[in-house]
């Protein structure tokens, strides 16, 4: 079997592919969360987080900045890919649902201290429940 | 022989201007300028096999990998409000060298890419190819003062602006926080 393995493995890179092509497959995971802007709430350059920042968080997906999921465990997750649409770049499924808190079925990559997420389902969306512009005001320009 | 060394002197100079293109402070948390070789990938390919023609052109986030087989995220360009994947997608496949800022906080490492160039000896590319595309793409001069201000600009924004409001909540929401300011 080992001798298998190492066959169909120099099969492969002899055909081009890379290591990474043979990926293993994520860990399944569920997930509570907000979508974020991943920029401005790792950076912290502004406060980042619900309707405060929603025009915000609008601008930096549409600008191809990486969209994640802060979960409700305090971490970053980088969303790849959502259900059918592996598009992470301005992805219109993606904007439409950002600054919302979400349930989410997926697969989780950690690499380098990064964790990527492919969500499989967003069973739940709950719309924006972090009200907080009164608070904070629109982040950054105020309007 | 005055001449060649003259000519010698100026190309010195612009040699010098080239290698001396270097990142720039940004005062953000746990920054760390960085210049580093790596393989431009397409980042759900790297980690899932999923891997179509092109690095999915443009529209897939984009990933470092460096020799060491660190894959790095650059998430950030030049433009306000943009990331790298415009920065980085003429050269998917193949080694560059990335200059830039990592920055640390809240558990996560994350790169702000400001410049790169094709490796062995390609030329030095400032990151702030997304708002000549963008301004492309949507019929805009890119020089203009609606690039200059893309993301208020943008149709996919207005239209989500004008569905959902400023603040995400319904139009009936920012009618009434704009009232009170």
């Amino acid at each position: 079997m080992r001798h298998l393995k190492t066959i169909l493995l120099a099969a492969a890179l002899a055909m081009g592919l890379s290591a990474s092509a043979l990926a293993a497959k994520g860990e399944r995971v569920k997930l509570d969360g907000e979508v974020i802007d991943t920029w401005c709430y790792i950076t912290e350059i502004m406060f980042a987080e619900g309707s405060a920042h929603h025009l915000c968080a609008l601008w930096c997906a549409a600008g191809g900045i990486p969209v994640g999921i802060l979960g409700d465990d305090g971490k970053v997750y980088m969303v790849l890919k959502i259900e059918d649409d592996a598009t992470s770049v301005a992805n219109p499924t993606v904007l439409k649902i950002q600054s919302h808190q979400v349930s989410v079925d997926g697969d989780l990559y950690v690499r380098d201290g990064i964790n990527y997420l492919v969500v499989n389902q967003v069973r739940d969306d709950k719309g924006i429940v972090k009200i907080n512009h009164d608070e904070w005001g629109i982040q950054p320009e105020g309007n | 022989m005055r001449k060649f060394a003259l000519a010698a002197l100026f190309a010195a100079a612009l040699v010098q201007a080239d290698d001396t293109r270097a990142a720039q402070e940004w005062g953000l948390i746990g920054e760390e300028i960085a210049r580093f070789e790596a393989k431009v990938v397409d980042v759900l390919c790297e980690l899932t096999g999923d891997c179509p023609a092109g690095c999915g052109k443009g529209r897939r986030q984009l990933g470092l990998l460096t020799d060491e087989g660190r894959l790095v995220l650059p998430v950030k360009n030049f433009t306000p409000f943009s990331g790298a994947v415009d920065e980085l997608i003429d050269f998917c496949g193949k080694r560059v060298l990335a200059d830039g800022l990592f920055t640390t906080n809240r558990g996560h490492t994350i790169y702000a890419l400001q410049f790169v160039k094709e490796l062995p000896d390609g030329k030095w590319r400032r990151a702030n190819r997304f708002l000549p595309k963008w301004a492309k793409r949507f019929g805009f001069e890119p020089g203009g003062p609606e690039a200059k201000r893309w993301f208020r600009n943008d149709p996919r924004i207005k239209a989500l602006v004008a569905e959902d409001g400023k603040l995400g909540l319904g139009p009936a929401a920012d009618k009434k926080y704009f009232s009170e300011q």
